[in-house]
């Protein structure tokens, strides 16, 4: 059970962050640009490589399933970000139809002029459920599958995109590890694309 | 398999001839429509490809004859709209450049200033910049 405080800390980080309810509520599209513009020069910089280190290291300090281990703190909060429900089939990467609107709404606001010049990190989180090791490696196809939707179907520069598996180790609601508010993509703004003068901006 | 090719190069035709002077369907829109008009066909015939990287409409091309007449069509109209979109979006900066540099004097690019300069001056912005900035789905 989850004390009211920390549903309150948690809802509060929700809206902070735009992201769905608990009831898997779309994000609107301007949910979404909002979400993901305002990067800062203070914000501390990571890449999709730091990431999987991180994770990694994660893994190797408290190995196996047991699931008194803490979530992996990744630090990002500074970072505009995004969290999204997309649907996979089960134990799979494949995209259910009924979530390639919301991949288009994503591609909307990476299209936006305001985002134009950024890159974005996609990573792909799982519940606890399941072996750890086979969540990392479904998660890094999930998030994969978001990218190739997005860079290919939906035309979003492929350099601006970095897709990373984060497994079961970052959780949205660690007092609750096995909650479908665990299961998500999310989407941060890591850093500027070097200065083209096409198009618009 | 070769009449879904045949639909969509009439369509794209049909786009290009039109130029940008149409609304365009945000990708959002589109991928909402394939999901609406596709969704079970997709779950029932290539169940096991993703959208992305040409997968879905090779599996779905392959399964033409068993597709639903809405989604063929459905399926055709959601691409070149997607391809419309594309092309407005990235017809702006050849149609809106001189705009930006006599309206826009001074201002940084980036974060979409120049976007929203554009806007602010809608009335006095070209009538092809601000049809451009329509079809690209940024007013």
């Amino acid at each position: 059970m989850t004390s009211p405080l920390i549903r309150m800390a948690l809802v509060a980080t929700l809206a902070l962050a735009a992201t769905p309810t608990l009831a898997q509520t779309a994000l609107s599209d301007g949910q979404i640009l909002q979400g993901l513009q305002g990067l800062t020069d203070n914000a501390p910089p990571i890449s999709a490589e730091q990431m999987r280190k991180l994770v990694q290291q994660h893994m190797t300090q408290y190995p196996g399933e047991q699931l008194t281990r803490p979530s992996l703190a990744l630090h990002l909060d500074k970072l505009p970000q995004i969290n999204v429900q997309i649907q996979f089939r089960l134990n799979s990467a494949i995209i259910e139809p009924s979530s390639y609107g919301t991949i288009g709404a994503i591609a909307d606001a990476m299209h936006n002029p305001v985002l134009l010049g950024y890159k974005f990190i996609i990573t792909g989180n799982t519940d606890v459920t399941g072996p750890r090791e086979y969540n990392l490696k479904l998660s890094q196809e999930r998030a994969d599958a978001v990218k190739e939707a997005l860079s290919t179907t939906f035309n979003v520069d492929p350099r601006r995109l970095e897709a990373v598996g984060l497994g079961e180790e970052v959780l949205l609601d660690p007092k609750n590890p096995t909650g479908a508010v665990n299961r998500r993509v999310q989407i941060f703004t890591v850093g500027r694309m070097g200065p083209t003068p096409q198009p618009l901006r | 398999m070769t009449g879904i090719r045949i639909l969509l190069a009439a369509l794209l035709l049909a786009v290009s001839t039109a130029g940008a002077s149409a609304q365009t369907m945000s990708y959002a829109q589109a991928g909402a429509l394939l999901a609406k008009s596709c969704g079970p066909d997709i779950t029932k015939f290539c169940p096991k490809v993703n959208l992305g990287g040409g997968a879905l409409r090779a599996c779905m091309e392959g399964k033409i004859s068993q597709v639903s007449a809405r989604c063929k069509s459905d399926y055709v109209m959601a691409m070149a709209s997607i391809a419309k979109r594309q092309q407005a979006q990235q017809s702006i900066y050849k149609l809106c450049n001189a705009d930006a540099a006599r309206l826009c004097q001074g201002m940084v690019p980036g974060d979409g200033n120049l976007l929203s300069c554009l806007l602010e001056a809608s009335k006095v912005v070209s009538a092809p910049c601000n049809q451009a900035i329509t079809d690209a789905g940024y007013r």
